[in-house]
């Protein structure tokens, strides 16, 4: 009798242990990537609940390369061609901060006209990245006119690039103490006539896509990061923007002339993935504006690049520069010991801030808001990994 | 642990020459020029803490390191937050100086919240035994450091107490040798 | 581009020509010919010209064409060429065919480039071809722990369910596989199965995205068939029959569409969502869910099951001609003969052709209008989607079933009505 009793207490146990477990295995595990076509290079685990996210761990470190560590090995200038490695569509910006860090160790004057040209080029790669940015973002959408239109208007820029700098995709283009070419001749007509098309195509990706009440049922009210949150979580660049904080380092702490550019920080209010989708949007256009203004400030002729030595290194110090890249702030830690080598490199990128956010804002959201969410924080998986 | 041994006394006879010179001559190095809001910032630091233990590395425009001993950063931390208006970390990084045998974490953090900050970025920097790593993390205070503190734990091998998670971040799970950006960590055929 | 190899020599090339010639040619006579002759022996025959048709006959057909006509006739009334040919499965496949070459071209030019250019030389016009031949190639994996058996016949089921809808869509007055009297009901009977297969399949494949996906595909396709059958309600109110084929005859001059626009248009976004064409392709919204309850499909499993998708797009196409614009109806364009002072019997029947021809182009023009907003819009989320199917377009649906029984009592439309045929 009482083995019975013992058994049946335990198969009450067990049963309740059951019960438990069934609440447990209401979750899903979902990994997210690396081979999902909406994850890019990179993981994260999701679980849901039904529809409804309650968990997510971002797994980064697909693509990490040792970019830091490979510094450390390379002088000061055999260092720029792989630092453009993880955003090749934005290789001027990742270049521009690690040359003004170096510029500042060794205490280089840069000319006036390479300033220009590097801001130019800059600016045009910014064009670059973004377009490819809202491609992307189309395709988690599931618009791929949204793709096809973007990623086909950035040749123009990339012709661009090409005609300028030698190089399509990855230039190599800023080097501490200027810019590796003047401009070719003609170049000013050409840029302008472009960006006056682009312009024009910017008011019709306005009308199909930022219009679209589809889209805008998408993203509208969806990954509300709050202006507390985000301050709190540190993010940069469009996000931070879009949550209703004009911070753009371009203005916060100029570099090079863009203090002599005039235009406006573009930011929302409304905190969401339409913000965040719209203000790369905005800042696209305050682009156009900024190119223009840039070639016709340019003095027409001049040194592009100071002379350097062969080697060059600076005192013993440090460094910390950064730029606004497609992104958000781009900064470059420098720490040099004296050698043509740099002691200590270190990335602060956009990217690997922005992905803070992504669980803050994923949990509690819907599944289906997944896409929106994430590519809205404007991450870059290669450049997070470095 | 004994290989590791063996690895640091050769990595600090390589690198070492230059990384000690460089950390001397940072501390001394005094800035000619100093600026007038960056300066009132580390006085602040240094009237609330005495300069025991805030040690200004240096000031220049739009730029500040200090350098805390380690088991005052949180209280640091939580004053520049509180009183001075830096509400998130930018970065954090580790340097590694295996001839003083040490290594600098570094956070660099800056405001949103106030315009006038908006352009500075102050250095908060620490150094701890590295043989012997561990810091009291900073997520209470900079929710921003999490990942970056991660980050740093895998890469430099310096434990962060109380961090929630010090776990593989971007190096791959299997990961069985010694945290890559120490200096005695070399890459193959270099 | 091709070449012409290095030791190349026309002479070798003729040779070889003659060479396969008389392979032909030996084959044809030892093989092809008492094949031919042993099918035609058992084959049932029509009486010719009041001759029992016999093999021998039937060659001699070759020599007289007009003595083929009667049998060409006669095929073309066996229920077997209904159910193969037209308006069975290989129109519905060409159509299909079509209507992806179409999608191609069309949704290129809409996002400013150029679509399949190499296969077949013009405008890739064999690309569907190479496609298939690539599909077949591949190896179909099954994932480990699948029910074997329904996986298997999940995406055959696909296209037979596929198919019997078809059967029900009259092409022309009279051409119709099952002409049944209740040719409406049996088509969302048969609509009915696609979220089961669907369920069926992803359950089938072991997988968390295919089992989100059916889960999703179930959802979505229940929420919409009843907007769906409201929305074909008001036809049948108005043509006083379940029939297709008297649908499309009681609109003959006066389509269904201009009385009832929102009812057309329920049914329009229905079909798309019956569809799962974007923006409503929830079930395999690829950057959430991989490819929904398709992940698991490859080879020509998914061949299978795209097959099936196009062959409802055109059924689904048709049906809405058939229910709004007035089904085969509109203006003779053919002329009555096309050999003036023949009088044998005659294969050409210039109604049909008229018929067929008006509902091909309208079930095009149909076609064009499901793919349309493909190129324009984003995909919609679940919530808004059910939202959509439970309370707007139910509610939308039933406005224009009043505006049916309005017409009908009123003596405007309806049997016996003012403006009915």
């Amino acid at each position: 009798m009482e083995n019975l009793d013992q058994k049946f207490n335990e198969t009450i146990k067990m049963g309740l242990e059951i019960v438990k477990e069934t609440e447990e295995d209401r979750l899903m595990t979902l990994s997210v990537g690396p081979q999902h076509p909406g994850s890019g290079h990179f993981r994260f685990t999701i679980k849901v609940d039904g529809d409804y996210v309650v968990y997510c761990d971002p797994d980064p470190g697909y693509v990490h390369r040792g970019e830091e560590k490979m510094c450390e090995y390379r002088n000061f200038i055999q260092n720029i061609p792989h630092l453009e490695r993880p955003v090749i569509h934005d290789s001027t910006n990742i270049t521009y901060s690690y040359s003004l860090a170096v510029e500042e160790l060794a205490n280089i004057q840069v000319p006036i006209r390479g300033q220009y040209i590097r801001a130019l080029a800059s600016e045009l790669n910014r064009q670059v990245y973004t377009l490819y940015w809202l491609g992307i973002y189309g395709i988690f959408l599931g618009h791929s006119t949204m793709f096809m239109w973007p990623v086909g208007d950035r040749e123009l820029f990339i012709d661009l690039l090409e005609a300028l700098t030698g190089a399509r995709v990855t230039h190599a283009f800023n080097i501490p103490g200027g810019v590796r070419n003047d401009m070719p001749e003609g170049f000013k007509d050409r840029c302008l006539s472009q960006v006056a098309y682009f312009e024009k195509r910017l008011d019709e990706y306005e009308d199909i896509f930022y219009n679209n009440p589809l889209f805008r049922q998408r993203t509208e009210g969806v990954g509300i990061l709050t202006k507390e949150d985000a301050i709190k979580l540190g993010v940069t660049g469009s996000v931070l923007r879009a949550s209703g904080i004009p911070f753009d380092v371009r203005k916060a702490e100029p570099y090079d002339i863009y203090n002599e550019v005039d235009f406006k920080v573009q930011y929302m209010k409304t905190c969401d993935s339409f913000a965040r989708s719209m203000v790369p949007f905005l800042d696209m256009r305050e682009s156009c504006q900024i190119i223009r203004q840039l070639l016709d400030k340019m003095p027409q002729s001049g040194e592009v690049r100071a002379k350097l030595q062969p080697n060059p290194k600076g005192p013993v110090g440090e460094s910390y520069k950064r730029v606004e890249s497609g992104r958000g702030a781009l900064g470059y830690y420098i720490v040099s010991d004296g050698t043509p080598k740099p002691y200590r490199v270190k990335l602060s990128v956009g990217s690997f801030r922005n992905i803070l956010a992504l669980p803050h804002l994923l949990i509690g959201s819907k599944l289906a808001d997944m896409p929106s969410i994430y590519w809205s924080l404007n991450y870059w998986p290669v450049e997070a990994d470095r | 642990m004994s290989s590791n041994q063996s690895n640091t006394q050769n990595g600090s006879e390589q690198k070492g020459k230059g990384s000690e010179s460089a950390q001397t001559s940072l501390l001394k190095k005094t800035e000619t020029i100093t600026p007038e809001f960056e300066s009132s910032i580390v006085n602040q630091l240094v009237t609330r803490f005495t300069d025991k233990i805030v040690q200004v590395v240096y000031v220049r425009p739009g730029r500040t390191k200090i350098l805390v001993p380690p088991n005052q950063i949180v209280q640091v931390a939580r004053f520049l937050k509180d009183n001075l208006e830096f509400d998130h970390a930018e970065s954090v990084s580790g340097t590694d100086y295996p001839k003083d045998n040490q290594i600098e974490v570094i956070y660099h953090l800056s405001s949103y919240s106030d315009e006038k900050l908006s352009s500075h970025v102050l250095a908060l920097s620490t150094r701890v035994d590295r043989n012997d790593a561990r810091l009291p993390t900073l997520i209470d205070v900079f929710k921003s450091t999490e990942y970056h503190e991660r980050e740093t734990f895998e890469m430099l091998g310096v434990y962060f107490e109380g961090h929630p998670r010090n776990e593989r971040f971007l190096l791959p799970e299997d990961w069985a040798d010694i945290p890559p950006l120490r200096k005695e960590f070399r890459i193959k055929g270099r | 581009m091709a070449t012409a190899p290095k030791d190349f020599r026309f002479g070798n090339f003729v040779g070889s020509l003659i060479q396969l010639i008389f392979w032909i040619l030996i084959i044809v006579t030892l093989v092809g010919l008492p094949l031919i002759f042993i099918i035609l022996f058992y084959v049932p025959l029509p009486p010719v010209n009041g001759e029992v048709l016999t093999p021998y006959l039937f060659f001699s057909m070759m020599v007289d064409p007009t003595r083929t006509i009667p049998i060409i006739n006669f095929m073309i009334h066996t229920d077997m060429f209904r159910v193969a040919v037209f308006p069975g499965f290989s129109y519905a496949a060409l159509l299909a065919a079509a209507t992806i070459f179409i999608e191609r071209k069309f949704l290129a030019k809409m996002q400013l480039r150029i679509g399949p250019l190499y296969a077949g030389k013009i405008e890739g016009i064999l690309q569907l071809i190479a496609d298939g031949l690539k599909l077949i190639s591949k190896e179909i994996i099954v994932p480990s722990g699948a029910d074997k058996l329904i996986f298997w016949t999940a995406p055959v089921a696909f296209v037979v369910t596929a198919a019997a809808v078809v059967s029900l869509i009259p092409a022309a007055p009279g051409w119709v596989v099952a002409d049944l009297d209740v040719g409406i009901i049996a088509v969302f009977a048969f609509l009915g199965f696609f979220p089961l297969i669907a369920l069926l399949f992803s359950w089938a494949s072991n997988s968390k995205y295919p089992f989100i996906g059916g889960m999703r595909a179930l959802h979505q396709m229940i929420a919409f068939e009843i907007p769906f059958i409201l929305s074909a309600l008001p036809v049948v109110i108005l043509a006083g029959s379940l029939n297709l084929t008297d649908m499309a005859n009681a609109q003959y001059s006066y389509w269904f569409v201009f009385f009832l626009p929102i009812s057309a248009f329920v049914f329009y976004i229905s079909s798309l969502a019956e569809l799962e064409r974007i923006p409503f392709d929830l079930p395999e919204a690829e950057s959430e869910i991989v490819a929904g309850w398709l992940t698991e499909t490859s080879g020509m499993i998914y061949g299978l099951i795209q097959l099936g998708t196009y062959v409802k797009l055109y059924a689904l196409a048709g049906l809405f001609v058939i229910l709004f614009l007035g089904g085969w109806a509109g203006p003779q364009i053919f002329p009555e003969e096309i050999m003036p002072g023949y009088t044998g019997e005659k294969i050409y029947n210039a109604t049909t052709v008229n018929a067929v021809f008006w509902f091909t182009l309208k079930s095009l023009g149909m076609i064009m209008l499901i793919l349309l907003p493909r190129g324009i819009n984003p995909r919609i989320r679940i919530d808004i989607l059910l939202h959509t199917g439970w309370y707007k377009l139910i509610v939308l649906a039933f406005i224009n079933i009043f505006v049916a029984l309005l017409l009908v009592y009123g003596g405007v439309l309806g049997p016996g009505g003012l403006l009915s045929t």
